[in-house]
């Protein structure tokens, strides 16, 4: 099986009606899909196949040969994140943090699909993601956030290392800490 | 206090966002093996026979374990502080719920484990299973639990009691009896990461565990009661967990996986599957709760008596502590002078319950607020108004006899009308959490308040 | 014992029909969705698979009154692409991400489980009259959707699936406001060349056709009354979702509705 993951193209050993998950995981080490449920009910697994959110965990390897798979590595990195990842980072759109990478994806294709969805279009492209932290409200305000593009570049940059990071990690001016 | 009122940003957020958080599954060491186990088919069986030799001669396995391989086999969380353990690692003669765990393969892959579990040889003895505490507790029901119906050890009693005041006068007294049963189901707390640990072990002989605790050091012990190792031979790393909500207080994997890395000599790695965390993970209890209620026709609680069963499934776990804190807060945000109350850890044949968000603590909360509605309807008052005339105020005595002096009942009650927009009369308007005086120090209340800083009186009735 | 290897990827209908052949020893992945939780859990253990995804069975034709629909599309392509009431019940069938993967044919040959019903498709292909052209030991053959379900699809790939694009339709469904929202019960409505059909899904381990209540109809009965005419073609029955007791109270209220709507 070939395919290109994270725009590096890859030869895969692992068997084809193994999941595309297991293919990420186990051979690549690509860690950011999470086992989560791997009967396509939690959203954990969730990639881009050919820039369309889509189950890994459902996926069996078979089926991406030739296609482009894209997680949540690619999106961005500490100190230059993408501004779906700032905005759930600066809205608090996450908690323990497993679900995140599944959301972020399916957020980023939403915005490629319709970059001024309504409240209704968010719940219903984002129904099949499981959050058991957030309650869902500070997710959805950071995907309204990532629409406006009310995004900071404090945010954009948080976690830089080195001479650009940004000090104090404060987000709004005047904060006591 | 700088964090209060500032908008911090989270210091693990960059790492969640771009998929670098390491949950324990994302560890990577090389010659990890799988887990997978041998479950329970039954609620409640005799295991006559076990025989895990064809498992073990299948190509990949590298270890198989049953409760022959565990040093101590029976280990309680509560142990350390005095509380006797009933619960096997791995079932030994009997299974007590679905999904209990009998037998456990490390092999190369997944896939592989799974193979090599369906080899495993075992003939069942079905027994007849409870599932109702309510029927458990019957006089006529079959205990299958060695300790019989209910967990037997609050100290010298066979159930968590209170007793204050004199509740058979208050009784006396009532101008109406208010009842009511109250039976919240179980809830499976559901974190998204399921259940996941990964034991190594290291060259000079100890061992490293990643482990998706939400009670880290807990867990240590555990595993290394079961390992009768001392502590100084485990290294745990852990921090990181994928929701826990209380279902990950438990030791699930951490002590098993130890046991097969030692026999296998390789790192082991267990991550249950969702229908595993469903099946028989723990969960949030089940309850029963019996609440009869003393009152005034003008709305005063003069006493209550309650009956509470908890289901604490097929083992006890922290049943009791649970069990406890429901006690404690068994006459909700309100003061009642005159209690008995009785707690009952009961045994039934479904996966042991465990802690989850308020343990022990939102199943009465619910009942009595079920239950404060229905007084206010019996009586035709008004609902808040019972509630704020009933509020826990500065200087009252608590179920579990801590005297208050900060208590937040009328406060919260009061912004919570406003919130909704309910009218009050015009005096629970003005109320305030300040000790009780005048009206709101009736005689029933006397012997149960702090009264102008003097000697304490601790409500104790005859 | 389960082989992850023995995977055959067909790039045409005949060369998938002819690696079928009568179906024995080979399980059909198209989108995977319901197959791969199966495997993954030991529960289906594949020797020899057909990949159905490169089989160029994944077209939707409509012409002639006629709407051709290959069995790989994708549940997704339905919900723009394919006539009322189909469109609509794509529309319910998961989230957005299975939509894209779950196939129509996957859909018309899943199995019921012991907790709740699938195939939630199959309700909507009922009322349009569907055939399903499918290969198997006997060569390619096309059947009546019904013969097609009340012989199920062991021994048979679905190749195609043909349905008339209706005068008119309706539908109306109880759903858990869910993620993954298996259907409580949904009804299915519409009038073809054949008439007015009306079917039932989520009350039972498939859909089944209110005969009942289409006879009402053809006797000039009112929705409200041929609604009540629901409880003679179904036995709702008790799973994970709903019990039969809920079910037999809202079934009639729902095939009035969807009737109202029709008209």
């Amino acid at each position: 099986m070939r395919l290109t993951v994270n725009g590096i193209e890859r030869e895969l050993s692992t068997r084809p009606l193994d999941t595309l998950l297991n293919a990420l995981r186990e051979e690549l080490g690509i860690t950011s899909p999470k086992a989560g449920c791997q009967q396509g009910g939690c959203g954990a697994c969730t990639v881009l196949i050919d820039g369309e959110p889509r189950r890994s965990c459902l996926t069996p390897l078979v089926a991406v040969d030739g296609a482009t798979v894209t997680t949540v590595e690619a999106l961005g990195e500490p100190g230059n994140l993408s501004p779906v990842q700032a905005a759930f980072y600066e809205q608090y759109g996450l908690q323990c943090g497993f679900c995140t990478p599944g959301f972020v994806l399916a957020t980023t294709a939403m915005l490629e699909r319709n970059a001024n969805p309504s409240r209704e279009q968010i719940l219903e492209e984002l129904v099949g993601h499981v959050c058991r932290c957030t309650g869902y409200v500070k997710i959805v305000a950071a995907v309204e956030a990532a629409a406006r593009g009310d995004v900071s570049e404090a945010a954009l940059e948080a976690g830089a290392t080195g001479p650009s990071r940004r000090e104090p990690e404060v987000l709004v001016p005047g904060s006591p800490a | 206090m700088k964090a209060v009122g500032a908008r911090l940003p989270r210091y693990d957020g960059v790492g969640h966002v771009t998929g670098r958080t390491r949950f324990v599954d994302d560890v990577r060491i090389p010659g990890t093996l799988w887990a997978k186990a041998l479950r329970s088919p039954h609620p409640h069986a005799g295991i006559k026979r076990l025989d895990t030799s064809k498992a073990e001669k299948h190509p990949g396995v590298h270890a198989v374990i049953t409760h022959k391989d565990v040093p101590r086999n029976v280990y309680g969380h509560l142990e350390a502080l005095g509380v006797p353990a009933d619960e096997p690692l791995l079932a030994d003669d009997d299974v007590r719920y679905k999904g209990q765990p009998i037998a456990v393969v490390a092999a190369e892959d997944e896939a592989t484990a799974l193979e090599a579990v369906e080899l495993i040889e075992v003939e069942f003895e079905e027994r007849e299973p409870v599932f109702d505490i309510r029927k458990a507790y019957d006089a006529d029901a079959k205990p299958f639990h060695q300790w019989g119906p209910a967990f037997p050890h609050f100290g010298p009693y066979a159930s968590r009691r209170i007793r204050k005041g004199d509740v058979d006068d208050a009784f006396e007294r009532a101008d109406v009896i208010v009842q009511g049963v109250y039976r919240p189901q179980a809830i499976e707390q559901l974190p998204i990461e399921p259940q996941v640990g990964l034991s190594v072990p290291e060259p000079d002989g100890r061992l490293t565990i990643y482990s998706c605790t939400q009670a880290m050091y807990f867990s240590m012990g555990v595993v290394a009661a079961h390992l009768e190792w001392p502590l100084n031979k485990l290294k745990f790393v852990g921090g990181t967990v994928g929701g826990g909500f209380g279902g990950k207080v438990d030791t699930a994997t951490e002590t098993i996986t130890a046991l097969l890395a030692l026999k296998a000599n390789r790192p082991v790695k267990w991550r249950w599957t969702r229908e595993e965390e469903f099946l028989c993970s723990s969960t949030r209890a089940p309850w029963h709760m019996e609440l009869a209620d003393a009152v005034t026709s003008d709305g005063w609680l003069l006493g209550r008596k309650m009956i509470t069963l908890h289901d604490a499934g097929a083992y006890t776990r922290f049943s009791s502590y649970g069990v406890t804190k429901h006690s404690f807060h068994h006459t909700g945000a309100y003061t009642i002078p005159n209690l008995r109350f009785d707690g009952y850890v009961i045994y039934t044949n479904r996966s042991p319950t465990s802690a989850m968000r308020g343990f022990g603590v939102t199943s009465v909360s619910y009942a009595v607020e079920i239950h404060m509605n229905r007084i206010a309807e019996t009586l035709g008052i008004d609902p808040l108004e019972l509630r704020l005339k009933n509020a826990n105020r500065i200087g009252d005595l608590t179920a579990n006899r801590v005297r208050l002096s900060d208590p937040s009942t009328v406060p919260v009650v009061l912004a919570a009308a406003d919130r909704i927009g309910y009218e009050l009369g015009a005096e629970f308007k003005q109320m305030t959490s300040e000790p009780r005086s005048g009206d709101l120090l009736p005689d029933h209340l006397l012997t149960s308040v702090a009264r102008d800083g003097g000697a304490e009186t601790d409500g104790r009735g005859a | 014992m389960t082989n992850l290897t023995n995977v055959l990827v067909p790039t045409s209908a005949d060369d998938a029909a002819a690696a079928f052949g009568d179906g024995s020893g080979v399980t059909v992945v198209a989108g995977g969705t319901i197959v791969m939780p199966d495997i993954k859990l030991g529960r289906l253990c594949p020797e020899r698979t057909l990949y159905l995804g490169r089989a160029g069975l994944d077209r939707i034709e409509r012409s002639g009154g006629m709407c051709r629909i290959g069995a790989a599309t994708p549940v997704s392509a339905l919900v723009d692409g394919a006539p009322e009431p189909l469109a609509t019940f794509a529309a319910h069938v998961g989230d957005r991400e299975v939509r894209g993967q779950a196939t129509i044919g996957g859909n018309l040959c899943a199995p019921a489980t012991a907790t709740f019903s699938r195939g939630d498709l199959q309700a909507p292909l009922l009322t349009l009259d569907a055939r399903i052209r499918s290969a198997g030991s006997t060569g390619e053959r096309t059947d009546s959707i019904e013969d097609f379900l009340a012989a199920g699809p062991d021994g048979r790939l679905v190749l195609e699936i043909e349905v008339d694009e209706p005068k008119r339709a309706a539908s109306a469904s109880v759903r858990r406001p869910h993620a993954h929202a298996y259907t409580i019960l949904a009804v299915a409505a519409a009038e073809t060349a054949a008439g007015i059909r009306v079917a039932i899904a989520g009350a039972g381990p498939r859909a089944v056709r209110a005969t009942s209540v289409e006879q009402a109809l053809a006797d000039g009965a009112s929705p409200e009354d041929a609604g009540q005419k629901a409880l003679d073609d179904v036995d709702p029955q008790d799973d994970a979702i709903a019990s039969g007791n809920y079910r037999r109270q809202v079934l009639p209220a729902l095939v009035t509705r969807a009737l109202g709507d029709l008209s």
